[in-house]
């Protein structure tokens, strides 16, 4: 059985249709990233999985069940919605006692997740200092509080550095490998591409697709950035083998669409031109979404 | 009984809740010295100690706003999601707010009548001015009674509207106010208003007030009424 299974859900807010008969399955044991655009759902969906609101029709069920008839929600569900949703005036412990009190478990449990995620040392400051880093930690530790079985996290790359978000891909791919279902929310895939096993991509409500990350690669069009000191040279080979090229105005600079970096590596070496850089162009979800469903800019 | 301690440690837990009963017992208690001392010696022998129990207007205002953060806060700060997901049975956290309400408003008010009591009798004392014990437990009683209740009406109000600065403002509507409805309305439903029945229930001298076991009564049925209100309406209403 499926830890977290979606059927056929839609949510209606007045005129407004936030999910629109969505279906998927999360298992467990791995990352599976839930992604789409800003406004695409997503949110809403990890809402009326938590029984925080209701759906119009359809189901969201956690182990088969509505949320709210889970025997031990905290035991099966650990959640991080917005790291925001931290009273400021609370240190980071006292927001977690106050959390792991509704939930049952003692306070040492507290300073167990608070060294989990790193933040023991801050622990008694209060949250209004915290940085945006440390407020995600924050959240990340509250969703660990029951040792859940499953995690939802919405967003929780949002506002990382570099070193946070190195260390939330080793968190989440540990949790995962000890078979707990993770599944993470984000808009940006670069953000999570390192860190998912598995994909689920939603538009404008609706599944885009589901499957695993390579995939979603798969047909990737993302085009390549080239750096060469014949630039121009190389130029006229490529677009000679049928590649379209967008210069930026550097001269040893250009993008080429429309040929794999194989194909723009092997002509080079073929004319000896050296390459200084050959590399696929960092893509936001929001280029592959538009590319998987062909709609224009605008997100609703 | 874990809703209910999670509810009290998030009461502590916050430096407001301590610089607001902090602010109450400064402020009552510099009203209950400046009366007792600058009061017409005569005036305060004739009357009651209702006559100095001034400024239990805004002490019953801060226990409100006590009250009134208790429940609003989860939705100004956004930590109702955590909580209602920790807790499904939404209903029990709205009840175990109402008890750490009560609770708090019973600190508040032994807070408000140990300043107030301990400055201004002894002043009193000190000009050589008797006071019926009677009367001072009755109007003491009546004054922290209306303190407990004032708190509870802002968790039970908060927990109806759930938005912060609408709920203070409608609480300073009913409270201050208080009187000036019944003089528009009449007093005939004016007395059953929420700010009346507290006058009546502080003891507070007017002829057109209920009986201060009656307005005791009204407000907290006031209470009552509005937490199974506040009870359902979060059972139903979608967070977020």
């Amino acid at each position: 059985m499926a830890e977290i299974t979606v059927e056929h859900l839609t949510k209606r807010y007045g005129e407004t249709l936030a999910v629109d008969d969505l279906s998927f399955t999360v298992e467990a044991g791995r990352v599976t990233g839930f992604l789409g655009p800003n406004g695409a759902g997503k949110s809403t969906t990890l809402r009326a999985l938590l029984g925080l609101v209701r759906p119009t029709s359809g189901r969201a069920l956690v182990m088969g069940r509505p949320f709210h008839e889970l025997k031990d929600p905290v035991q099966a569900v650990g959640a991080a919605l917005d790291a925001h949703d931290v009273h400021p005036g609370r240190s980071g412990r006292g927001h977690l006692r106050t959390i792991a009190a509704a939930a049952g478990l003692p306070s040492s449990r507290v300073d167990e997740v608070l060294d989990m995620v790193e933040l023991t040392p801050a622990r008694d400051r209060r949250v209004k200092g915290y940085s945006m880093g440390m407020r995600q930690r924050l959240a990340l530790a509250a969703a660990l509080l029951g040792d859940p079985r499953i995690l939802m996290l919405d967003e929780p790359a949002n506002g990382l550095d570099p070193q946070g978000m190195r260390w939330l891909r080793d968190i989440l791919v540990r949790l995962a490998g000890e078979g707990r279902a993770v599944l993470i929310s984000s808009h940006v895939l670069s953000e999570v591409e390192q860190t998912v096993d598995s994909v689920v991509v939603i538009g404008a409500g609706r599944l885009v697709m589901q499957g695993s990350l390579a995939e979603l690669v798969k047909g990737d069009r993302r085009p390549a950035l080239v750096r060469s000191p014949r630039a121009d040279e190389l130029r006229e080979l490529l677009v000679h083998a049928g590649a379209s090229v967008a210069v930026d105005g550097r001269p040893d600079s250009m993008h080429v669409h429309h040929a794999s970096l194989e194909e723009i590596g092997t002509l080079a070496a073929e004319h000896g031109i050296p390459i200084f850089e050959l590399t696929h162009e960092v893509t936001t979800l929001e280029d592959r979404f538009l590319e998987l469903t062909g709609e224009s800019g605008n997100v609703r | 009984m874990k809703a209910l301690k999670s509810e009290w440690l998030k009461l502590v837990s916050v430096r407001t809740t301590w610089a607001l009963l902090g602010a109450m017992v400064l402020i009552e208690g510099l009203a209950a010295g400046l009366a007792t001392s600058l009061g017409d010696i005569d005036d305060l022998r004739k009357g009651n100690v209702s006559t100095f129990i001034i400024g239990t207007h805004l002490a019953t205002v801060f226990m409100f706003t006590l009250g009134a953060l208790l429940s609003t806060s989860e939705f100004r700060h956004g930590t109702a999601n955590s909580t209602f997901v920790v807790t499904p049975r939404r209903e029990r956290v709205i009840l175990a707010k109402l008890a750490v309400g009560l609770a708090v408003g019973v600190v508040g008010a032994l807070l408000y009548v140990a300043a107030h009591a301990g400055i201004g009798l002894s002043i009193l004392s000190s000009r050589g001015v008797d006071i019926d014990s009677g009367l001072a437990v009755d109007g003491y009683l009546g004054v922290g009674l209306g303190l407990v209740l004032g708190c509870e009406f802002g968790v039970a109000l908060g927990a109806v509207l759930r938005n912060q600065v609408l709920t203070i403002i409608v609480g300073l509507v009913l409270f201050l106010l208080a009187g000036t409805v019944a003089l528009f309305i009449g007093t005939d439903v004016g007395q059953y208003f929420p700010g009346e029945a507290l006058l009546a229930l502080q003891n507070t001298p007017s002829v057109d007030l209920l009986s201060q076991t009656s307005g005791g009564l009204v407000l907290a049925g006031y209470c009552v009424a509005l937490g199974i209100a506040g009870a359902a309406l979060t059972r139903r209403r979608e967070i977020g």
